[in-house]
């Protein structure tokens, strides 16, 4: 199939899903963004210098790792993405280092963005940090108190938390009391979104600046096997590290592409972050995409065990590949994320983030399908010590 | 009756623009279905024309006291079947322009695909007596399907127009535009403000001089008080949108509905008799 480099086209659709539905005060901001994003993508000393960063800065590339004693736990060759090892420990840093040199190309002052965890929160204040540029970050009231620890280290590189009190208090009300906040100061402020959502260009320019991520994982693959993966898994929350990997093998169709969901405490509890799985198309934060929404169109919480899964949308290019038949969608719960949380731990002697224990957790569960000798790459996105404070409460070790 | 649309027949009455008009903002059911209907009899002597919030859970253009009017609202039992029934009471005694204000998603959904949810729902609404409708996510490069089932059901499909709004979009935003405009005075969300800004003076100069056809402007966003009203439709305003400095006063309130509806009543007059003066 013919895909990389239609999608999404002028408008920013990716098929019906995506667009701009966007409130008329940022409308110019958008085009503007959209604009200096297409000067710049094809601009030989900007990419050099993203690139240069993430590699001198950021630890880029980062490691394929076999995973031995998995792989035979499993009884199939399974391969890590390393991107646990990236600075800030998460696949964020890609994204952050792209959007602030983009805005500071643009001659914005400062930047804004959301954060569920903090994960994305705490890359925005490194970029903010390293570029010198002010920093807010918006952070729902019960998000804060979850995740003590990811405030605390945004402050600490200077970045200003500002707590949400509407709505839900989480993410989808941090997303959008950043874009009210970037609505009243649009001309000096730089609005970075923190996954593949949100209104046109931003699915399409955090897809380019994660895209290093397989196209990386394709080079180090075929040097290590000589043949491309059976299968790439990766855990959907908006979806940007699960692109970033993917984006590079959609027109390899013999490569499985399986999105794992966050089912939360199950399906059937209604708990569940399965926008794709489970949702229907609508519009929220200025993209057509599914949605877990009511009958009338207002947005459902979601839940998931990860902050970084727990939205209620995912993102448009995701709905597209899904409906292409391209996307495989799995789910994974709670409770099977932390078994395979564990046991990567164990066996590997590396602690991954509660989101990528989903992408773990789900090939515990279709192991069946491969043979001996295929090959799985699992987007390991993330590490998992900012993740202690929850896992400490449903797991305990006693000192003899 | 279906076939009538009351903001074109008002703007049609008169040979010229010369009068100025007042449109309130309303969150539909805030801050109970009986209460809001109450006080919409109230005001409506005082009031051109109504606008009517039909609240979405994530409204990003709107700022703090409408997301707790909304939140009241969704109390209160409000969606849309409950905003049908609502304006159908309404249009028993209310015979002026009713304008919805809502958010896209509210409007795509309840059908098989987005666009006969669309076809639908805007029919339903037209059915409960609406004439106009605001959509505050829907910008002028994604209404193509917004207008051919405004169109097709005779509803007023109003624009918003920002500061920032450049010359090339407000062209292309004037030649679709219908009802009037919604001009934003400002930058920012909604939300009462203290004082007109300056950057308002030079957008309804622009906006005005750019306008061919005979399509009123109205202005709204952080207009609180009735020097305000008549500050702004000294410069050249068609009319003028007050929300939040209403909902303010619901919210002050909520104790003493006879109090909110007495406050509500002294200040929807003061604004008319402000822009009359002008007049
Ligand atoms: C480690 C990690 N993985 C995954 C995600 C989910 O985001 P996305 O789906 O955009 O990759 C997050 C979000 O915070 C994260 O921190």
């Amino acid at each position: 199939m013919k895909y990389n480099g239609i999608y999404p086209n002028k408008c920013g659709k990716f098929g019906d899903f995506g667009g701009i539905f966007a409130p008329e005060v940022l409308m110019p901001a958008l085009c503007e963004l959209d604009e200096a994003f297409e000067k710049y993508r094809n601009d030989e000393s900007f990419k050099k210098e993203f690139y240069q960063i993430l590699e001198s800065y950021g630890g880029r590339p980062t490691p394929l790792f076999y995973a031995k004693r998995l792989s035979e736990n499993v009884g199939c060759k399974v391969y890590l993405k390393r991107e646990d090892l990236l600075h800030g420990g998460a696949h964020k840093l890609n994204n952050v280092i792209g959007q602030a040199l983009l805005a500071k190309r643009m001659g914005k002052k400062k930047l804004v963005a959301e954060t569920g965890a903090g994960q994305h929160g705490f890359a925005t204040a490194i970029a903010g940090a390293y570029f010198g540029m002010e920093t807010k970050v918006f952070m729902g009231k019960v998000d804060i108190a979850r995740q003590a620890y990811n405030v605390y280290r945004m402050q600490l590189l200077g970045a200003e938390v500002i707590p949400v009190e509407s709505g839900s208090k989480t993410l989808k009300d941090a997303i959008n009391d950043g874009l009210r906040y970037w609505i009243t100061n649009v001309r000096d402020t730089h609005y970075l979104m923190g996954s593949v959502v949100g209104p046109h260009p931003y699915p399409l320019l955090v897809r380019e600046f994660q895209r290093i991520i397989g196209i990386e994982t394709k080079k180090q693959i075929m040097e290590l096997e000589g043949r491309l993966p059976n299968a790439i898994m990766a855990c959907i929350g908006g979806g940007s590290n699960a692109i970033g990997i993917m984006y590079d093998f959609i027109e390899n169709e013999n490569v499985q592409l399986i999105g794992v969901e966050a089912a939360g405490e199950g399906l059937e509890t209604g708990k569940h972050s399965i926008a794709l799985g489970l949702g229907r198309r609508g519009v929220l934060h200025g993209s057509l995409m599914y949605l877990l929404q009511n009958e009338y169109g207002n947005i459902l919480k979601s839940h998931s065990i990860s902050a970084g899964l727990d939205y209620p949308g995912v993102g448009p290019e995701h709905c597209f590949l899904k409906e292409l038949s391209r996307l495989r969608v799995e789910t994974a719960t709670d409770n099977e994320t932390l078994e395979s949380f564990q046991k990567l731990s164990v066996l590997e002697g590396i602690i991954p983030a509660l989101e990528s224990s989903h992408a773990l957790a789900c090939l515990e569960k279709i192991k069946g399908e491969f043979n001996k000798d295929d090959i799985v790459i699992i987007n390991l996105s993330g590490s998992g010590s900012k993740d202690l404070n929850i896992i400490k409460q449903r797991l305990e070790f006693k000192v003899k | 009756m279906n076939d009538t649309n009351r903001i074109l027949d008002l703007f049609n009455e008169k040979n010229s623009l010369e009068e100025k008009y007042f449109m309130p903002f309303l969150v539909c059911g805030d801050p109970s279905i009986e209460q809001f209907i109450s006080m919409v009899k109230k005001i409506a002597l005082y009031i051109d024309l109504l606008e009517l919030g039909v609240p979405f859970s994530d409204p990003i253009a709107d700022g703090p006291t409408i997301q707790e009017a909304n939140m009241r609202a969704f109390e209160a039992g409000i969606n849309t079947k409950v905003a049908l029934d609502t304006i159908k009471k309404i249009r028993t005694f209310f015979t002026k322009p009713i304008v919805i204000l809502t958010y896209y998603n509210i409007l795509i959904q309840g059908s098989e695909t987005i666009e006969s949810s669309l076809d639908n729902t805007l029919r339903r609404f037209k059915e409960s007596g609406i004439d106009g409708i605001v959509i505050a996510d829907l910008p002028i490069e994604e209404a193509g399907l917004a207008l051919k089932y405004c169109k097709k059901h005779d509803i007023s499909l109003i624009f918003l127009i920002a500061p920032t709004t450049t010359d090339d979009r407000l062209e292309k935003i004037l030649k679709e535009a219908r009802g009037f405009i919604y001009l934003i005075s400002i930058l920012g969300v909604t939300g009462a403000r203290e004082k007109v800004a300056q950057i308002t003076k030079e957008t309804i100069k622009r906006v005005k001089e750019k306008i061919k056809t005979r399509i009123p402007v109205f202005l709204g966003f952080g207009i609180s008080k009735p020097e305000h009203a008549s500050a702004v439709a000294e410069l050249g305003a068609d009319g003028i949108i007050i929300g939040s400095a209403i909902i303010d006063i619901i919210k002050r309130n909520l104790s003493n509905f006879n109090k909110m509806e007495q406050e509500l009543i002294e200040f929807v007059s003061s604004i008319k008799n402000a822009i009359k003066r002008s007049n």
